[in-house]
């Protein structure tokens, strides 16, 4: 699929595929089109080329009215006018069902998303996290056969997020909703995804199993935006990649490869093949993040918060094998350097 | 009791000058003067409008202009402001022009382009009806929908925002027509603006003459210009049945703003 909403190009070539009751996390920076695809899915915003599909049948062309999808956004947009039992039966009022069955059903619900004995009060005084749970419950009313979530957590403060995201999984499980949900959290990724598509300008660049994508991305953007930013290039022979400050295992045969090294996997070791120098070390609250320096080549690292280094030593630097992966896009790499870093 | 010490420079200005106005506009029909005082007070003013079917004939004829002139133009507003909130700077701009032009100019207009031999005869090879000094009182009309539809429109354009908009798109993605849509998420909205200009528009039509002066028909008159007329009478009695007239025509407008202060009160779903 491909989207120019606006004239400038927004979605280029998507391709995904959730299947019937399953729940893809779409993640990705800010501007990368995950919004953009959603409003394409719910008929929001036209498709330039591809088409969408919901259980086989075809929605291209069809008005959002038409569409079997309910969505969650960013803000609640629940209406003021109404009370949160009417906000919640809104769909079924649209498609003509009764006062009192409309009644029924919104109460039940409210009672599902924790809300039960406050159908009668208006929407207006309600916190952020009420009024989500209210537009939660609205779009499950109709029994939607595809679920549409655009960051329901943004407008909810911190300390309600927790309940809300457990909240999401329980009722997609109990009713077992196809979900696609839009984050740009990849640990909320992590959590509400049972797969999770990253989406990178424009393109879906990896869709894969949470655990895949955090412990083996396929490539350098996908690993700096799941937290690896030790990424190498270079030559490899005899299973070792030389970099200014020493040998990185590699694994893999030997020519011109990418590296990436997870931060975990990088220890102080006096007796460590690499020589680096520790340029900034902060204690985050669980680790200390240390940025080495020799050169050109940064790498980062996240050790236990004691023995805490301090800017200027120098210090010996060992890497897990486990730790380092090779990208696949070998005949990608560019002619090899002297191990030059790209943090 | 905030609120109305807020208002009160407002309210003390438009008291003073249309209260005032309005004092001596009744004294004035009671048959009330400096030299008489208010013991030679009465209602014969009142009395000879109740027998002069002129009078009724004019007060029907205002009324039924107003109140289609209104509702024309609310409808008119409500599609413009539809068409002008995806639209630009400029096509607002444009669709703005007939708001700052005074209604004599709009009238003269409305003339020059529906009267006998005007541009709209000349382009069409004529027209069906006469819209120009119609009894109908159809050229009124529609000069005053030119005129106060888009003022109402801006009005709308005002309230139908953003936040509207993605009310719009949530309840369309829960399955609501576009016209549900209107009347569940737009209207709710839109409709205090709406109501308060729309009291505005017909307590103007109901109290001014010189749109129907320039374009409507010599019989029926509307009630401004049967005052108008009254004021030109010789007698004195002419002074006290133009002032009863205004104050006819006062009572009216006034209604008209209760009207749409209840209607704003009254809880919407």
């Amino acid at each position: 699929m491909g989207a120019s909403p606006g004239g400038a190009v927004v979605l280029r070539g998507v391709d995904l595929e959730i299947p019937t009751g399953g729940r893809l996390a779409l993640v990705g920076p800010s501007g990368a089109g995950k919004t953009t695809l959603l409003r394409v899915i719910a008929g929001l915003e036209p498709s330039a080329t591809g088409r969408v599909e919901a259980g086989g049948r075809p929605l291209d062309g069809l008005p959002p009215h038409r569409r079997p999808i309910a969505m969650v956004f960013q803000e609640p947009r629940l209406l003021p006018n109404l009370d949160a039992a009417e906000n919640v039966a809104f769909a079924l009022r649209a498609a003509g069902v009764g006062r009192r069955e409309r009644r029924a059903r919104a109460d039940a619900l409210l009672a599902e998303v924790g809300l039960d004995g406050l159908g009668r009060r208006g929407v207006r005084g309600m916190s952020g996290g009420e009024q989500q749970r209210i537009a939660l419950a609205r779009a499950l009313c109709p029994d939607p056969g595809l679920l549409l979530l655009d960051e329901p957590m943004a407008s909810v403060d911190p300390d309600r997020r927790e309940g809300l995201r457990r909240l999401i999984l329980r009722l997609q499980a109990e009713r077992r909703v196809t979900t696609l949900i839009v984050t740009h959290d990849r640990d909320e990724a992590a959590e509400m995804g049972e797969a999770i598509a990253l989406m990178i300008e424009g393109r879906v660049v990896q869709c894969d199993t949470p655990r895949n994508l955090f412990l083996r991305p396929q490539t350098p953007a996908a690993a700096r935006f799941f937290g690896t930013r030790n990424i190498l290039g270079g030559e490899v022979v005899d299973g070792v990649l030389a970099t200014e400050a020493g040998p990185v295992p590699a694994p893999g045969p030997d020519g011109p490869a990418r590296l990436a090294i997870r931060a975990e996997g990088i220890v102080l070791d006096p007796e460590g093949p690499l020589e680096m120098t520790v340029r900034e070390a902060v204690f985050t609250g669980s680790v200390l993040r240390v940025r080495l320096a020799r050169g050109d080549m940064r790498l980062e690292a996240r050790l236990p918060p004691d023995p805490s280094p301090s800017p200027g030593d120098a210090v010996r630097v060992a890497v897990a094998p486990g730790a380092v992966w090779r990208f696949p896009d070998d005949d990608a790499v560019p002619a090899p350097g002297p191990g030059v870093l790209h943090p | 009791m905030r609120t109305l010490l807020a208002l009160a420079p407002a309210l003390l200005v438009v008291l003073v000058l249309w209260g005032a106005g309005l004092v001596g506009a009744v004294r004035s029909s009671l048959g009330v003067s400096r030299l008489t005082g208010w013991s030679a007070a009465d209602l014969d003013a009142y009395r000879a409008l109740a027998d002069d079917p002129v009078f009724w004939e004019s007060l029907w004829f205002t009324l039924r202009i107003t109140v289609i002139a209104t509702a024309l133009s609310l409808v008119v507003a409500v599609a413009l402001a539809a068409v002008l909130r995806r639209s630009g700077v400029v096509a607002r701009l444009l669709a703005s022009v007939p708001v700052p032009m005074p209604h004599l100019v709009a009238a003269v207009l409305g003339v020059l382009w529906l009267g006998p031999g005007g541009i709209a005869d000349r382009l069409l090879g004529g027209l069906p009806v006469d819209l120009v000094r119609d009894p109908a009182g159809i050229g009124i009309v529609l000069v005053y929908v030119y005129k106060e539809a888009p003022f109402l429109a801006l009005l709308v354009l005002a309230a139908w925002g953003p936040a509207v908009a993605a009310r719009e798109e949530a309840a369309a993605v829960l399955g609501a027509r576009p016209l549900q849509r209107l009347r569940w998420v737009v209207w709710p909205a839109i409709r205090a603006p709406l109501l308060t200009g729309a009291a505005v528009v017909a307590a103007f039509v109901i109290g001014a003459f010189e749109v129907p002066l320039a374009i409507g028909p010599t019989s029926p008159q509307t009630l401004s210009e049967l005052a108008l007329s009254a004021t030109r009478e010789a007698s004195l009695d002419g002074r006290a049945t133009a002032s009863a007239v205004l104050v006819i025509a006062s009572v009216l407008a006034v209604s008209v703003a209760a009207l749409a202060a209840a209607g704003l009160r009254r809880r919407h779903e």
